[in-house]
């Protein structure tokens, strides 16, 4: 029987948070491949959008740019507060997340709108590039919310504090979530 | 996971610790394990088509007749199956996860659990691959590139009646793809943050040994340029399933972007493979050659700057595709230039054995096997990376001569050099010696019987993905229809062969010599833990002091000096 003891490390950045900035510089590339592939189509195109396409709400999304970066600057004061005050803490979390269903619903009646104006994924490349690059966004955004519950979950079952590294590692994907979201709002809203 | 613990916890049962376990070393061995299965999948489809090609319209043993629909899908998932579902399993999955711990000196992955998942997933992208043969139509066949507007329109093998679903041809080939994606995306993540953050007290990154160095530059490869693929296969999926237009040119897409995604992966992809497998050699000369690794740090530098390039050369795949002469020049350009690092790497390695006390055991025979048929395969691709000798010869069976002199040699001399030299450590006994030589050389022999013909035939005009040459007089005279038997009878002999291989391992398992610690005078600490590690892998867990090619040092008395020997060399 191995009883060896692995003698403690030290590390520049904990695993978590780690293996979470290489899982984001993954998921960079793969916005970079939509985005890409989208400029390059539009490149293309003289109307564009398409003249027999309903034109994108910028005001409302606009808006909602801003619902999401609050949601992420409530989550870094999440993860400020989660050293000293784990109450603080849950609280700025549930806000966070609140945050993020909110900007889901508000895309998700947009959508609707979208479609009963007309614009679905197979009436132009159009279409086919709107739904997919805001609903490759949108599935993210579903993930860092689950990510966000999943933490407040353990955050009841640990009574001594959230596991600082578990919270850190949420966050930067959840930054990511927000930070990419601009990029899209302008690449796509704005023609 | 900050604080020090105690690794005593072993899992004591069959089921955690043959299945479904954690530890590092089971799940690599799974890994080869899987990739062997896939192995006599592809190869059996290979088996298959060549033999089609060398005897068209005969009954073919073991299978029956095949019709054109079929052969396509056969070519296609052969493609498919041996770079993702073979060579990734066997260099970077399985390798990376036996070997990075161990040679690190720690007790496991930075995420146990997360390995494990990733196998699993991993089996199920194999089933996914091997279950789209019994949906109705049968499974893709539009050549493993997926090119649209073929694999997009739906032409391809697709039983109407099951359009819309997942269960056709195209959408499940691209799911199978994704799985095994998401299945590396999560072991990758795990090597890198295994070596990053969990190396043993002293193992600065310069001693490390090469092939961990090119396991994590590898996966910084694949992860780096798997996203747009994604990205790509994600509109192909919808093509397929919603009915979006991306890549059909009549509604206003454009099929030459997803040769630009499929590409922008693909082309690194190659060297995510050939990294791990010249690490493999970068461990196995020194050891064999009694000499330092020459210029290891150079030989790191070299590959930093080829996984850079390789990002930027993709477009040599698209020569004929119609892009901007301009382009094509730049990218023909950058494809040659990548072969300089490449040579640099293999001059290093013939500098090692240059004067070296060089011992021909099993794993030191296929080094060199793989030595000089990659060195065919790399020159051959010198002259296809020349856009100018590429149109002419695009798609044609030189180029599959060219991709199987660097695909095969990478992924299995690679996979067999590793086991030969591995195997004591992993298993505890030593495979027999005969029956290795005699696999050496009815692989070596066979390989180039069969692929060396099709040089000729590529360069006559012989066009691949073509089941039937009978309208082709340029390709149905003398000498080709015999270099296709020939070919066909060399791949029937290399495959038949791979069974002593297979009957070495279950003889050896069962009534091996027995092997110590360290059957090769090796330095790297994976040789100084017991032979199989136990769970935790060391005890005490060791302290670096020395690189990893100390061998035949001046100040030393043995020959070798173990990384984790506290002994000062002098240096002079």
């Amino acid at each position: 029987m191995n009883t060896a003891i692995l003698p403690a490390q030290r590390k520049l950045i904990p695993d978590a948070v780690l293996g979470m900035l290489f899982l984001v510089s993954a998921e960079i590339m793969f916005f970079s491949g939509l985005i890409s592939a989208y400029i390059i189509n539009r490149s293309g195109v003289v109307d564009w959008p398409p003249l027999n396409q309903p034109r994108l709400p910028i005001l409302m999304t606009g808006i909602n740019t801003f619902v999401l970066a609050l949601s992420g600057v409530f989550m870094a004061l999440a993860v400020k507060k989660s050293a000293g005050a784990p109450r603080s803490a849950e609280n700025w979390l549930k806000a966070s997340a609140l945050l993020g269903l909110t900007f889901l619903l508000v895309q998700g009646t947009e959508w609707s709108n979208m479609l009963a104006a007309g614009m679905h994924t197979n009436s132009s490349v159009f279409g086919a590039f709107f739904y997919t690059i805001i609903g490759a966004h949108g599935v993210h955004v579903v993930a860092g919310l689950l990510m966000l519950i999943y933490a407040l979950i353990k955050n009841r079952m640990e009574p001594v504090g959230q596991n600082p590294n578990r919270l850190v590692a949420i966050s930067v994907y959840w930054y990511f979530v927000v930070a990419v979201w601009p990029v899209l709002y302008v690449l796509v809203y704005f023609n | 996971m900050e604080t020090p613990h105690s690794t005593t916890h072993a899992p004591q049962g069959f089921w955690t610790k043959y299945l479904f376990s954690t530890d590092h070393k089971t799940i690599g061995i799974q890994y080869m394990i899987t990739g062997l299965f896939m192995a006599a999948v592809g190869g059996f489809l290979a088996y298959v088509f060549r033999y089609n090609l060398a005897f068209p319209g005969e009954s073919i043993p073991l299978f029956g007749q095949l019709d054109a629909m079929h052969y396509n899908a056969f070519v296609t998932n052969h493609g498919m199956i041996m770079v993702l579902f073979v060579g990734m399993p066997f260099l970077v999955s399985g390798l990376g996860n036996l070997l990075i711990p161990l040679m690190i000196g720690t007790d496991d992955m930075a995420f146990p659990t997360l390995n494990m998942m990733s196998f699993w997933i991993f089996l199920v992208s194999c089933l996914v691959m091997v279950a789209a043969f019994f949906v109705p139509g049968g499974a893709f066949g539009g050549g493993w590139t997926l090119y649209p507007p073929l694999s997009a329109s739906g032409y391809v093998n697709r039983n109407p009646a099951f359009w819309s679903t997942f269960f056709s041809a195209t959408p499940m080939f691209i799911l199978g793809v994704a799985l095994e994606f998401v299945s590396m995306l999560m072991g990758g993540i795990n090597f890198l943050v295994t070596t990053i953050n969990k190396r043993a007290e002293g193992m600065t990154p310069f001693k490390i040994p090469l092939i961990v160095w090119f396991l994590n530059i590898a996966t910084l490869d694949f992860m780096v340029s798997v996203g747009p693929l994604v990205a790509g296969a994600v509109m192909l999926l919808l093509d397929n399933v919603v009915g979006t237009g991306f890549y059909d040119p009549a509604r206003g897409g454009d099929p030459v972007l997803f040769q630009h995604l499929f590409w922008f992966f693909g082309h690194p992809e190659v060297y995510v493979l050939l990294l791990p497998a010249l690490g493999v050699m970068g461990e196995i000369i020194p050891v064999f050659s009694r000499k330092p690794l020459f210029a290891y740090r150079t030989i790191i530098y070299l590959s930093l700057i080829a996984a850079v390039l390789s990002v930027v050369v993709w477009a040599h795949h698209q020569f004929i595709a119609g892009i901007d002469p301009r382009m094509a020049t730049f990218f023909s350009i950058g494809t040659i230039i990548i072969s300089i690092p490449f040579a640099g790497v293999f001059l290093s390695f013939m500098a090692t054995l240059w004067g070296g006390s060089i011992r021909f055991t099993m794993p030191m025979i296929w080094a060199l096997g793989f030595i000089g048929l990659f060195l065919i395969g790399g020159l051959t691709g010198l002259y296809l990376g020349s856009s100018t000798f590429d149109i002419y010869a695009h798609d044609t069976y030189f180029v599959v001569a060219h991709f199987h002199y660097t695909m095969f040699p990478v992924v299995f001399f690679g996979f067999f050099s590793a086991v030969y030299f591995w195997f004591p450590k992993f298993t505890g006994k030593h495979l027999n010696h005969t029956l290795g030589m005699i696999h050496f050389w009815l692989t070596f022999i066979p390989f180039n019987v069969t692929f060396f013909v099709l040089f000729f035939n590529g360069l006559a005009g012989q066009h691949r993905r073509v089941n039937e040459y009978s309208s082709f007089s340029n390709i149905m005279k003398e000498p080709y229809i015999t270099f296709e038997k020939i070919s066909t009878i060399g791949a029937i002999v290399l495959m038949v062969s791979q069974f002593i291989f297979l009957y070495n391992l279950f003889i050896s398992l069962r009534k091996g010599r027995k092997a110590e610690k360290n059957p090769w005078d090796s330095n790297t600490l994976e040789w100084q833990a017991d032979s199989p590690p136990v769970h935790g892998n060391f005890n005490p867990y060791p302290v670096v002091y020395h690189g990893p090619y100390e061998y035949s040092h001046p100040s030393s008395e043995q020959d070798f000096v173990p990384q984790d020997n506290p002994i000062v060399l002098k240096t002079n």
